[in-house]
């Protein structure tokens, strides 16, 4: 009997069949995914580029590379008014920066799982607050506090510093949840209380990845208030904003240049301040 | 009166797992250097941890000095861990700070908190401290950082910050199993000489039998969280070894 179903072709033929029909309706589906994509591509392409582009009003393509080419100049008249916004836009960066890490200590507290005072209300609400400042865009934190506190420098300074309390306080959350535990247990056999513990057995353990995470966040921070003053807060994006409203293309392109100078200043900046700290 | 009186200590570490300590007690007496002996898994670091209550016990009970551990709220426990001194198997120093802010740490129960979290320690704690690192050896690393120095000198760091407290009892946690031979014999014979000088009274996890038989006057026997020997050194056979560890002993 055994010897007969294993001779018998018709099991093997039923097998081969399934085979089939399965690559059949997985190739069907490949081809429904596929075009359903094609699809909604052109319809956004089509709504988008097509209905919303002003295609006279751009006219031709050499006249578009004339456009583009208006800001192949620099405007050296410009330089010396720079160097007030270049310095008004580094000093908004490290009050942001400051400022976030100081505020970002409460929200550390609440979030880190060993440290937390309630597992059950504190640490929820202290990772809510770091996902809240990372998923919000600095330039949305901007307006929100120029429309609070007004145009200029403060309101950047108040924008990065919430936008730079989610990832310092996460960084620092995670490396305060990963410490060693033997330092602590000897604080407390000593009969340290809890902030002893904290001061004694994790301050010193995750000081240099605090240091470390503040000068990255300092770093990035350089090149988000150069855009801060798109919205009015302050620092070379708003030269660069007046330059283009009064269309003075060589000058935007003499602040783009001169925001490029300051990033590069910044990198290495922060480059031998974290070799200095670690 | 024994200066520790520990009573049927039962512990399990969640509320359905097994018993660690099934119901251990065990006496020690001003100037005992007793050591806890019996094969990994016994519960020596289990029980030793329950002194100060680093492990709560789910029932017994401890008496230091005639007053109950397990009974105490936390700031009275607090007083109570200022008085015991500990030493760990792994030195549990804080790696990044100073030799010499390592042996303070060992005052914090005794100084107050504002003054604690800015190192403001009198003068009186740093010359003690000072005292107590020429007496293990360690006069030229009091500023070095804890990381910087050998397993063997970590652990004299750890028997300083002990000694800072002025303990009245020292708990003593495998001082010499991250050590090699000759520096764990010199450890134990350092805590030894120390705990005379102190007039201290020792509780010491061990595995080494050969350390534990040559250091200590009393014995207490561990196998599977019960009791299987206590008394002094001279009483501990052969058979007995063999008993505690469930093996041959060479």
């Amino acid at each position: 009997m055994a010897v007969a179903s294993i001779s018998s072709n018709r099991p093997f033929d039923h097998r081969i069949f399934a085979v089939e029909h399965q690559r059949r309706r997985a190739r069907w589906r490949s081809a429904a995914i596929a075009g359903t994509v094609t699809l909604l591509a052109a319809i956004c392409l089509y709504n988008i580029l097509v209905i919303d582009t002003d295609w006279e009003r751009m006219g031709s393509l050499g006249e578009v590379l004339t456009s583009i080419g208006r800001f192949l100049a620099v405007d050296f008249e410009l330089i010396p008014h720079l160097v007030e916004p270049i310095i008004e836009t580094l000093m908004m960066s490290a009050l942001g920066t400051a400022l976030g890490a100081i505020l970002c200590i409460p929200v550390i507290w609440l979030g880190a799982l060993n440290i937390t005072p309630s597992r059950w209300i504190g640490y929820p609400i202290g990772r809510m607050m770091m996902t809240l400042s990372r998923s919000i865009h600095e330039i949305v934190w901007a307006l929100v506090f120029v429309s609070a506190v007004g145009l200029g420098s403060l309101a950047g300074i108040l924008a990065l510093a919430m936008r730079s309390i989610g990832f310092i306080a996460k960084i620092i959350a995670e490396a305060i949840e990963n410490v060693d535990p033997k330092p602590i247990e000897a604080i407390r056999a000593v009969g340290g209380n809890r902030l002893q513990v904290l001061r004694y057995g994790i301050v010193p353990q995750v000081l240099p990845v605090a240091i470390g995470v503040i000068i990255f966040e300092w770093d990035i921070n350089i090149r988000r208030s150069a855009v801060m003053g798109l919205v009015g807060a302050g620092g070379l994006g708003l030269t660069f904003h007046r330059q283009m409203v009064m269309f003075n293309y060589p000058g935007v392109t003499t602040v783009i240049l001169a925001i490029l100078l300051l990033i590069i200043l910044g990198e290495a900046l922060s480059y031998y301040a974290r070799k200095a700290v670690i | 009166m024994p200066i520790l009186d520990v009573q049927d200590l039962t512990v399990r570490y969640s509320r359905t797992g097994p018993e660690i300590l099934k119901g251990v007690s065990l006496q020690v007496d001003a100037g005992d250097f007793c050591a806890v002996i019996g094969p990994s898994g016994a519960g020596k670091s289990t029980l030793i941890r329950c002194i100060n209550r680093l492990v709560e016990p789910i029932s017994g009970r401890i008496l230091l000095y005639g007053e109950d551990v397990t009974t105490m709220p936390t700031r009275r426990l607090r007083e109570t861990r200022r008085h015991i001194g500990m030493i760990f198997q792994e030195f549990n120093l804080v790696n990044r700070m100073s030799v010499m802010d390592n042996v303070l740490s060992g005052r914090l129960g005794s100084v107050g908190t504002m003054r604690s979290l800015f190192k403001l320690f009198s003068r009186e704690d740093i010359e003690r401290a000072l005292t107590l690192l020429d007496r293990v050896g360690l006069s030229d690393h009091v500023d070095k950082r804890a990381d910087q120095l050998s397993g063997g000198q970590r652990q004299r760091v750890g028997i300083a910050r002990a000694l800072m407290q002025d303990p009245k009892l020292l708990l003593v946690d495998e001082p010499t199993s991250s050590l090699d031979p000759k520096i764990a014999r010199e450890v134990m014979t350092l805590i030894r000489d120390v705990a005379r000088e102190f007039n201290v009274p020792a509780l010491v996890n061990i595995h080494d039998v050969q350390l534990a038989t040559e250091f200590c006057n009393k014995i207490i026997g561990l196998q599977g969280g019960v009791k299987m020997f206590d008394g002094p050194t001279e009483k501990l056979d052969r058979k007995m070894l063999e008993t505690i560890y469930a093996m041959e002993v060479l």
